[in-house]
C-alpha cells in the first residue's frame, strides 16, 4: 500500500472529473473524516485515513482490500475505474442517464444503452461524457459514455447506441474474483 | 541545267537551322540550356496548342545544337567531343551552406594572441643529401635522429640507453598528444559540458550491457566492472501527517483545470463552463422566453416604471450569460 504518484493521481482524478467534473474536490475535502487515495496491487483504493492507518500494519502480501476500489491501473499505466466506484460517482455525478425498466436487464448484462431504452437524459449532455446510468426510480446501475450528445439523439433510430456500456453492477456477479 | 527547282525543293522539306525571334533566344551551352524569353503568341496556342509547344521547343532546341557545333572540339575514339564552357546560368544551392565549425583551443588562442597562420611546406631542404625531402612520412625529415647512423650520446648515459627508441618514443608520444587533443576539440565542437557527456557515454554503456540476447547475463565481466543497478523508486511515505496530502491532492486537481480538460472535452465544452445548468436556457423558460430583464422586471414588483426605447436591446443581452 502506497500513496499515488503524481503521475497516477493525475489519471485517476482526470478518470474522475470525466463522471464527476468539480465535484472531485468533495471527495478529497470531506467535512466528516479525512479520506484518501491508496494503491496497492495496482488497484486504487479510496480510505478514510483512520482506516488507511489500521491497514498499514498489515503486511502487503496478507492485505487483500480496504476501503472502496475505486479501480484498477493497467500494466500500461492507463485506470480503469471499476464498478465499486459506483457509490461516489452516482453520488456527484454531472450527467445522468435514466433508463426504462426494459432496458435494465440488457444493461445490466453488459450491453450498451439504445435509444429505445433511454428513459430520460441530462439536459445539454455533451458528446463523448461520462455519464452515471440509473434506473427510471433512480437506482444507480452503472456508468458509461455518452455516443452523442442530447441534441443528436433526437434524430437517430430506436436501435442506435446511445451510451457506451462502461460498468455495471452486474460486475459483482460477474466479475467477482478479480472485482475488488 | 537548272536545279535551282531541285534545291527549293529539298530545302523546303527541312527547316531552316537559323532561329529567327524578336528576343533572341539565351543559350547556356555550359549547362545545356536554351531560355525562350519572347511573349506567347496567344491565338496560335489557341488554335493548336501541341504544335505551338512544339515549334517552341524545335527553335530552342535548334539554337542550342548549333551553339554546339560552334564549339572547339577533340577528337576522341568514340568520336568528337564539344567541350563545354563553364555554365553561365546560376543555380541555388541545393542544400544550405556548410555551417562553419567551432574553432579548435589552438585557434581560439591564436586568434586571442593575434597570431597569424602561416602554411609550412610539405617539403624542406635537406644540406647533407642535397634535396628536397618530405617534412614528415616516408623518409620524413622528423625521423633524421632515428636513420642516422651514428648518434651522440651523453658520457653519463645509462648502459641500456637506446637513442633510436628515445627518439622514436618521443615522436610517438607527439602524435598521440595531438591525436588526444583532437579528440578533445571534436568533444567540445559537439557541445555541452564534460559531466553531461559523461552522464551520456555512462547511460550508453549501462544500455549496452544489457542488450545481448542474454540480456548481459552470460557475457564476460571485465576488471573492475560495477553492477548494473535500476533506478530506485521513491514513493511518498503512506501515512503523512496534518492535511499534507490533502493539500497536495487539491493542488493537482487545481492544475489539472488549469491546464484545461481533454482536447475532445474541451471540443464538447467549446464556450460552455463546467456547470451543468444552462443558465440561458434556464432564464428563457422561466421569463416565458422574455429575457432576463423581463424577468427581472416582473420579480421587481413591476411597479417600475416601464423604460422604453434605448433599453429594448437589453433584454436579449441580459438572457445571455
Amino acid at each position: 500500500m502506497r500513496p499515488l504518484t503524481e503521475e497516477e493521481s493525475k489519471a485517476v482524478f482526470t478518470k474522475l472529473a470525466n463522471y464527476i467534473g468539480k465535484n472531485l474536490v468533495h471527495l478529497i475535502d470531506r467535512p466528516d473524516e479525512p479520506y484518501c487515495f491508496r494503491l496497492h496491487k495496482d488497484r486504487v483504493y479510496y480510505v478514510s485515513e483512520s482506516s488507511m492507518r489500521l491497514g498499514i500494519s498489515v503486511a502487503r502480501p496478507n492485505l487483500i482490500s480496504l476501503g472502496t476500489c475505486f479501480g484498477k491501473f493497467s500494466k500500461g499505466g492507463k485506470f480503469k475505474l471499476h464498478i465499486s466506484s459506483l457509490d461516489y460517482l452516482a453520488q456527484y455525478a454531472k450527467f445522468k442517464v435514466w433508463i426504462k425498466p426494459n432496458g435494465e436487464m440488457p444493461f445490466l448484462y453488459g450491453n450498451h444503452v439504445l435509444k429505445a431504452h433511454l428513459g430520460r437524459i441530462t439536459e445539454d449532455t455533451p458528446e463523448h461524457q461520462g455519464v452515471v446510468i440509473y434506473s427510471m426510480n433512480d437506482v444507480p446501475l452503472g456508468f458509461g459514455v455518452t455516443a452523442r450528445s442530447t441534441i443528436d439523439t433526437r434524430k437517430l433510430d430506436p436501435t442506435a447506441i446511445i451510451v457506451f456500456h462502461q460498468a455495471d453492477v452486474g460486475e459483482y456477479l460477474r466479475d467477482e474474483d478479480t472485482l475488488f | 541545267m537548272d536545279v535551282s527547282g531541285i534545291l527549293a525543293s529539298q530545302a523546303s522539306k527541312y527547316k531552316s537551322i537559323a532561329v529567327e525571334k524578336d528576343v533572341p533566344l539565351e543559350v547556356d551551352v555550359g549547362s545545356l540550356s536554351a531560355t525562350d524569353l519572347n511573349p506567347i503568341e496567344e491565338e496560335g496556342y489557341k488554335i493548336d496548342l501541341e504544335e505551338g509547344l512544339q515549334n517552341t521547343a524545335r527553335d530552342g532546341v535548334q539554337a542550342l545544337i548549333s551553339a554546339l557545333f560552334q564549339l572547339p572540339t577533340q577528337s576522341t575514339a568514340d568520336g568528337p567531343l564539344a567541350m563545354l564552357p563553364p555554365p553561365k546560368t546560376l543555380l541555388p544551392r541545393a542544400k544550405p551552406l556548410p555551417k562553419p565549425k567551432p574553432p579548435t583551443k589552438w585557434e581560439r588562442f591564436a586568434a586571442a594572441k593575434g597570431i597569424q597562420k602561416t602554411k609550412k611546406d610539405k617539403k624542406v631542404w635537406d644540406e647533407v643529401r642535397q634535396e628536397w625531402v618530405n617534412r614528415w612520412g616516408m623518409r620524413g625529415k622528423n625521423k633524421e635522429k632515428e636513420e642516422q647512423w651514428i648518434t651522440e650520446v651523453r658520457a653519463n648515459a645509462d648502459i641500456d640507453h637506446d637513442p633510436v627508441k628515445a627518439a622514436r618514443d618521443e615522436r610517438k608520444a607527439r602524435v598521440a598528444k595531438n591525436e588526444k587533443q583532437q579528440v578533445q576539440n571534436l568533444g567540445r565542437a559537439a557541445g555541452g559540458t564534460r559531466s553531461d557527456r559523461k552522464q551520456e557515454i555512462v547511460k550508453t554503456l549501462a544500455s549496452s550491457r544489457i542488450s545481448t540476447a542474454s540480456m548481459g547475463k552470460f557475457d564476460k565481466k571485465l576488471d573492475g566492472e560495477k553492477k548494473l543497478r535500476g533506478v530506485k523508486r521513491k514513493f511518498d511515505p503512506t501515512e503523512e501527517p496534518g492535511e499534507s496530502e490533502k493539500k497536495k491532492s487539491l493542488a493537482l486537481i487545481s492544475k489539472i483545470d488549469r491546464e484545461g480538460p481533454s482536447k475532445q472535452s474541451r471540443h464538447n465544452h467549446a464556450g460552455k463552463s463546467d456547470d451543468v445548468l444552462n443558465v440561458r436556457k434556464a432564464v428563457r423558460i422561466a421569463s416565458k422566453g422574455k429575457g432576463g430583464v423581463a424577468l427581472g422586471r416582473e420579480l421587481g414588483g413591476g411597479n417600475r416604471p416601464n423604460v422604453r426605447g434605448g433599453r429594448g436591446g437589453n433584454s436579449k443581452r441580459g438572457g445571455k450569460r
